[in-house]
């Protein structure tokens, strides 16, 4: 799953030159947060975010007056004086573990992906992995989730995937749940059908425990 | 008392889903039987069933999934795309001899013949998308009556209202674009029941903004949720439209005995439902209702949820 599939490649990019309320337009009218600073030959120099922009914008709480005086700085102010010149950049061939393990690890909404010349290839958001896992889920193919408790041993998702298939039913994905209770995880098969009784019963029937679905978390905090 | 029209055929029977499957021919008989039992069908006015015209089908699906689904039936080929759409021999023939019924039963409205009408119709339709057939559907009933309304009948507004346990995710998408079409469904939510779709904030798209109306329910929720969201969302909803026919997709499966849900309606929630439902017509359309079976799978509760919901219909 590596990076340069999932990445947006037609990045939207700023010069450094250029004057931040430009970058503040290309922002709104694109609806993104992050503008990569290139020059001319694509080099990625640093990054802006919407957050960048707005705090070197004048307060909505000052007078009229003030804001005239404030706007004149700013439109004084290029790109290079307010990006980030040390963000985090990933590479095409890292992969999505790899982006969304850096994104918690980091807090950093956006990276620049940039190859090995140090030229910027593209640029992979929070927003790029929740389509991935959208897709991974299923969530957008008909079905149905059933919830199972079963013992961390080896062998149990064999016997649930057997139970299921028997009844000709086809998976859409299947979620495991860790930090459930000591010893346990919770399994959550995203099945393909409507006729869950049936599933439930036959999966009762294999010694499995289902879970009240009010009771259904994918995750719970990891206990200190 | 009201003119209802009911639509049975012994025909509705041959499509045979296999031994085990909940949605099976004896939904009918003992819906049918109930019904004689309660002597409601000397006050019913029959609609004859009759093969549906395929160009009607066509207004709704491809010409290429009504073909799988003849293709299907034909060769005896078992099932269609997921072993959720079992079929025989007779399902093809089946499913155009229900939906050609509820259209005679859409005329006898529109010429007045009758107010109202129940359709107790298999295979049941709402799950059932332009170009493939799902959860026990293959074709949708409910919006090729819909849009033989619009057409033939020059009708501007038609509201469908889903009672059924799962979102009704092919009606959804055969109106979602229509502003002349109101779907309003309530449900289970789609995170816990088939299909996984039908959430609060799907309200149609383009043109058809603000004319798809969901209310998905959780789990283990019943009467107080469903009147809550009846009163507060669906019904303004279906008021502020002013629909001038309305469309029930009937399914019983909510009720607490039905195992097909964690949804837990009464018996007499069933009834409100239908005393609600019917005032909104009276409101707007001239009492013009069509009620279209779809799910229900207890067969103990099936028949009496049924009959109480026609003798409502009635007004009898």
């Amino acid at each position: 799953m590596f990076i340069d599939k999932s990445m947006i490649k037609n990045v939207i990019t700023i010069h450094p030159e250029a004057g931040i309320l430009e970058a503040h337009a290309l922002m709104a009218d694109n609806r993104i947060r992050h503008l990569p600073v290139v020059n001319g030959d694509d080099r990625l120099l640093g990054i802006v975010t919407d957050r960048d922009i707005r705090s070197a914008l004048p307060s909505s709480l000052l007078s009229p007056e003030e804001i005239e005086v404030e706007r004149e700085r700013i439109s004084g102010l290029r790109i290079r004086d307010i990006m980030t010149r040390d963000m985090v950049t990933i590479s095409p061939y890292q992969t999505l573990e790899d982006a969304i393990l850096l994104m918690q690890q980091t807090k950093v909404g956006a990276f620049p992906v940039v190859d090995l010349d140090g030229k910027l290839t593209g640029i992979i958001s929070i927003r790029d992995l929740m389509r991935a896992f959208v897709n991974v889920l299923g969530l957008e193919e008909p079905g149905a989730l059933v919830g199972i408790i079963v013992e961390d041993k080896v062998g149990q998702m064999k016997k649930i995937v057997d139970t299921i298939t028997e009844e000709g039913v086809s998976f859409g994905s299947i979620l495991v749940a860790r930090y459930w209770e000591e010893g346990k995880r919770a399994v959550f098969p995203y099945l393909l059908t409507t006729n869950m009784p049936r599933v439930r019963r036959k999966l009762e029937e294999a010694g499995f425990t289902l879970l009240n679905p009010m009771e259904w978390s994918l995750d719970q905090l990891p206990k200190r | 008392m009201r003119r209802t029209g009911l639509l049975y055929d012994d025909r509705f029977l041959l499509h045979q889903t296999g031994p085990g499957h909940p949605e099976c021919p004896e939904r009918l008989v003992v819906i049918h039987k109930a019904m004689e039992e309660a002597h409601l069908l000397e006050d019913l006015v029959p609609i004859p069933a009759s093969p549906a015209k395929i160009k009607w089908i066509e207004k709704v699906h491809s010409p290429r999934h009504v073909f799988k689904v003849e293709e299907a039936s034909l060769l005896d080929l078992g099932e269609l795309d997921t072993a959720d759409n079992q079929l025989s021999p007779e399902t093809f023939d089946t499913a155009v001899l229900a939906i050609g019924g509820i259209l005679n039963g859409v005329d006898l409205i529109m010429k007045g013949e009758i107010d109202n009408a129940f359709c107790a119709v298999r295979p049941p339709g709402h799950h059932a998308e332009p170009n493939r057939g799902l959860g026990f559907c293959f074709f949708n009933n409910v919006a090729v009556a819909a849009k033989y309304l619009q057409i033939e009948w020059r009708v501007q507004r038609v509201a469908i209202i889903d009672i059924d346990v799962h979102h009704g995710n092919g009606t959804q998408r055969i109106f979602e674009e229509d502003p002349d079409v109101l779907y309003c469904s309530i449900h289970e939510h789609p995170s816990f029941s088939f299909p996984g779709s039908g959430r609060e904030f799907e309200k149609g798209s383009g043109p058809g903004y603000g004319f798809t109306i969901n209310c998905p329910v959780l789990p283990g929720q019943g009467d107080d949720e469903y009147r809550k969201k009846f009163e507060r969302t669906l019904l303004p909803a279906v008021d502020d439209f002013r629909p001038e026919v309305v469309l029930i997709s009937a399914g019983f499966d909510a009720h607490s005995d039905d195992d097909m849900s964690d949804i837990r309606l009464s018996t007499d929630h069933y009834s409100w439902m239908t005393r609600q439902i019917l005032e909104v017509a009276d409101r707007h359309s001239g009492g013009r209702l069509i009620s279209v079976l779809e799910g229900g799978y207890c067969l103990q509760i099936l028949p009496e949820l049924v009959v109480n919901h026609v003798r409502i219909l009635l007004d009898r």
